[in-house]
């Protein structure tokens, strides 16, 4: 990991957070013992947290692991994704201890069966599964959606006690003072990259979901207002050479950190992304002037396209192509997981209509644990080439 | 020398099956020659009632991926579709219907006929939704998403609520796409014959009760094409009563399908349709018939007549592939029982996530459960590169030995 040399505020609270990439639990284990309150891991990003966080517990994102996996190949086939071989195969051998139970939201095939084999072999106390529909678009969706949210929220009140309207109001401000943090680091970054690498503001919004959000978010001013005030925090170094390619990003979860430095080397940067763990996660504020259900309910509905949702007013294609010119990036790369069914099926018409719009891309699939960089940088590189021409 | 000279002889082919050609070619000729009826595309686990109540012909792209696995054309036209940067890894039904699509090509002649739109029900999978998305984008037509929340465990009473609301929708779109009224009493008579074609089904699929067996899983495989095509026909109707009285006869004559059944088996999981003749033989030599299978029998649903929505909801959402792994678990057990079977056969499906994962831990629960073993085959339905006939032989005569 590079040094964050600079004695100020954003460079403290920048190495504390990017310290966290080692060892991305080790919060929410201090966070248990110290506190002693129940944490609750989850996969997607659609997860209702607001609600855990103001049940006083900790929702903490489960994202997999870069790792071979040994356990869950006795539960789940090889054409499964990575995701979810070694995020079982993480419950299984007790990295995931300090967690008192998981909720499931329904994605995608493959997380609606790994619910059920992690509920049988995981041992966890708790287990939710929250089935939010698959149709974004009709009233009977809504109605549906609300009573599936306020039935996951009377599931916690039974675990937990009681959560009261206004400790949902504050939990809601505290995510909504999150994601517009996050929010302003990724605009400062379209507006010059330099002020921070990428895999830097990625790691950022990824950590947001294994730290306490209060907590995150003293980290988090502290490394804006430093930002803002000074441009370039930690970004010594990087100046003088040529000034790189943007990019955009697009996939579900990204945790390929040597990927990104190398993208670095080949004389790119991402300037945006559709990530999950980035750009997807912050983008919509919940509501505060409305009921709290409704409120975390608006947020997911209002979010744009997900492929796991279908939603057929807000093409994801569209979506993609103008985050990218809002972005200025000149290029794209599709980084997707192998057997990710809902990426796959949208990758010919998005990379289609990046296409249409003058955006070359390149299309890398992987899985976590193998992935070939040697064979990547090549990619990549020529992609550099034929945008700088 | 081919295994088939030392094979017992098997009963006479079927009777019935020249009917049922007859019943699939016709249907396959009215929906490629229709001048007047809209054509609507739908996924296998669809409710087509109410296509069939307005009128309209119902087209099975997961139908014809079936023929073109068993005709041995899916691999090329599954091709075509990685050509256009589809990853191999996807569905192989999807792959090859997308293939199908771009050249028209397939099983029949010119391929499947444009639809006018297309009703997506994700009951069996999410895989369909991503499919049919990218159906209407490439034939411009609209979509109705049929959404049918996973039951895990219990299923609460909003989430019933969503899919009754969803039928009244999906009425609304009929309408708006056809430009014809709905009829309540034309819904019941077609709900009604929906539900006699199934009770005959059912009837059929309960005779390989019986000792020996009329029929093997692999025949069965071949007589669903009426019921998952064409239920809520009086065709379909008088199809299984004549199937039935055949099966019935064959019991009551103590014919069986399986030459000397020995063992009885259950299969699970979409059959390997490229290698249907091969699986087929290579059990009935070793003595095995496959008696029953998780999937014909999803299409033994119930319906009420005195609550058609209702139950239409209800029937819609609890099929095998929507509910979870303790509850696949209870019917698969049941079936075990119900058929006196020696141990399941489960085929690993790589373009089939719901149905494929969590077999390991089944097979496991089904042997502690039944005291009965499992085995597992790795395999693809319609993709045959991803098959070892060699390796398929080798462990299923292992197991059959095992028995």
């Amino acid at each position: 990991m590079r040094k964050y040399g600079r004695k100020t505020m954003a460079g403290e609270a920048l190495r504390e957070l990017m310290e966290l990439r080692e060892d991305p639990y080790s919060r929410a284990r201090a966070w248990k013992e110290r506190t002693g309150g129940m944490a609750l891991g989850f996969f997607c990003c659609s997860a209702p947290e607001e609600f855990v966080h103001a049940a006083g517990a900790l929702p903490v994102r489960i994202t997999g692991e870069n790792r071979g996996v040994t356990r869950s190949p006795a539960h789940l086939q090889s054409y499964c994704c990575s995701l979810a071989r070694t995020g079982l195969d993480m419950a299984l051998d007790g990295s995931l201890s300090f967690l008192d139970g998981t909720v499931f939201l329904h994605t995608c095939d493959t997380m609606q069966r790994l619910s059920d084999i992690w509920r049988l072999n995981a041992g966890f106390v708790v287990h939710a599964d929250v089935v939010l529909p698959v149709r974004f678009e009709s009233e009977s969706a809504w109605t549906y959606m609300t009573a599936e949210l306020e039935a996951f929220k009377e599931k916690l009140e039974g675990l937990l006690g009681p959560i009261d309207d206004e400790r949902i109001a504050g939990s809601i401000k505290t995510y909504n003072r999150n994601r517009e943090l996050l929010g302003r680091i990724y605009a400062m970054r379209r507006a010059d990259p330099s002020v921070l690498r990428y895999e830097e503001a990625l790691w950022l919004v990824t950590s947001s979901a294994l730290v306490e959000k209060s907590e995150h978010n003293k980290l988090l001013e502290a490394v804006v207002g430093d930002l803002e005030e000074s441009g370039a925090a930690a970004a010594e170094g990087d100046a003088g050479a040529e000034e790189p390619v943007g990019l955009l990003g697009i996939g579900s979860v990204m945790d390929q950190w040597e990927f990104l430095e190398m993208v670095r080397e080949a004389g790119a940067t991402f300037v945006d992304d559709d990530f999950c763990n980035g750009h997807r996660y912050l983008e919509t504020m919940t509501p505060e002037d409305l009921p709290p259900v409704e409120a975390v309910a608006r947020r997911l509905w209002d979010r744009s396209a997900c492929p796991c949702k279908h939603v057929p007013s807000r093409s994801r294609a569209g979506c993609i192509v103008n985050r990218a010119k809002e972005s200025g990036a000149r290029g794209a790369v599709f980084f997707q997981f192998k057997f990710c069914e809902p990426h796959a099926f949208d990758y010919p018409h998005v990379k289609k209509a990046l296409d249409d719009a003058g955006i070359p891309s390149l299309n890398l699939e992987f899985e976590q644990g193998s992935v070939s960089i040697g064979q990547m940088r090549t990619r990549v590189e020529a992609l550099v080439e034929t945008i700088r021409g | 020398m081919s295994p088939q000279d030392n094979r017992k002889p098997g009963p006479p082919r079927i009777a019935a099956t020249e009917q049922m050609k007859q019943l699939i070619t016709n249907y396959y000729i009215e929906a490629k020659t229709t001048q007047e009826k809209p054509i609507c595309w739908i996924t296998s686990g669809g409710p087509v009632e109410f296509l069939i109540a307005m009128g309209v012909i119902p087209v099975y792209p997961e139908n014809h991926g079936a023929m073109c696995g068993a005709a041995k054309v899916a691999v090329g036209l599954a091709e075509v579709a990685e050509g256009m940067g589809f990853s191999p890894d996807l569905c192989s039904y999807a792959r090859l219907d997308i293939g199908g699509v771009a050249t028209q090509g397939g099983a029949i002649p010119g391929g499947l006929l444009k639809p006018d739109f297309l009703l997506c029900c994700n009951n069996i999978c999410g895989t369909v939704v991503k499919w049919y998305e990218e159906l209407s984008r490439t034939w411009g037509v609209p979509m109705f998403l049929f959404d049918t929340p996973f039951i895990h465990g219990s299923r609460p009473e909003h989430a019933t609520e969503y899919v009754k609301a969803q039928c009244l929708e999906l009425v609304a779109f009929l309408e708006e796409h056809t430009g014809k009224k709905w009829s309540d009493e034309r819904f019941e008579e077609v709900a009604m014959l929906s539900v006699e074609g199934v009770d005959l089904w059912k009837e059929v699929l309960k005779t390989a009760e019986s000792r020996p067996s009329p029929f093997t899983c692999f025949d069965a495989f071949i007589h669903m094409a009426p019921i998952v095509t064409l239920r809520g026909t009086r065709e379909v109707v008088d199809y299984y009563r004549l199937l039935r009285d055949e099966m019935r006869a064959r019991v009551e004559n103590g014919i069986g399908a399986v030459a000397d059944e020995k063992y009885r088996l259950i299969w699970d999981n979409i059959p390997i349709w490229y290698a249907m003749r091969s699986l087929g033989n290579l059990f009935a030599d070793n003595g095995a018939c496959l008696v029953a299978d998780t999937y014909t029998t999803a299409w033994a649903v119930d319906i009420r007549i005195d609550d058609p929505l209702t139950s239409m909801a209800d029937a819609y959402t609890k099929v095998y592939l929507n509910i979870s792994i303790d509850l696949m678990l209870e019917q698969l057990a049941a079936l075990m029982e119900r058929f006196s079977a020696d141990g399941l056969v489960m085929h690993s499906n790589r373009s089939c996530k719901p149905y494929s994962l969590g077999q390991y831990d089944l097979s496991r629960a089904i042997t502690e459960k039944t005291g009965k073993p499992a085995l597992i085959i790795e395999a693809d339905m319609t993709d045959s590169r991803a098959y070892s006939e060699a390796q398929t032989r080798e462990r299923v005569e292992a197991f059959i030995e095992s028995l």
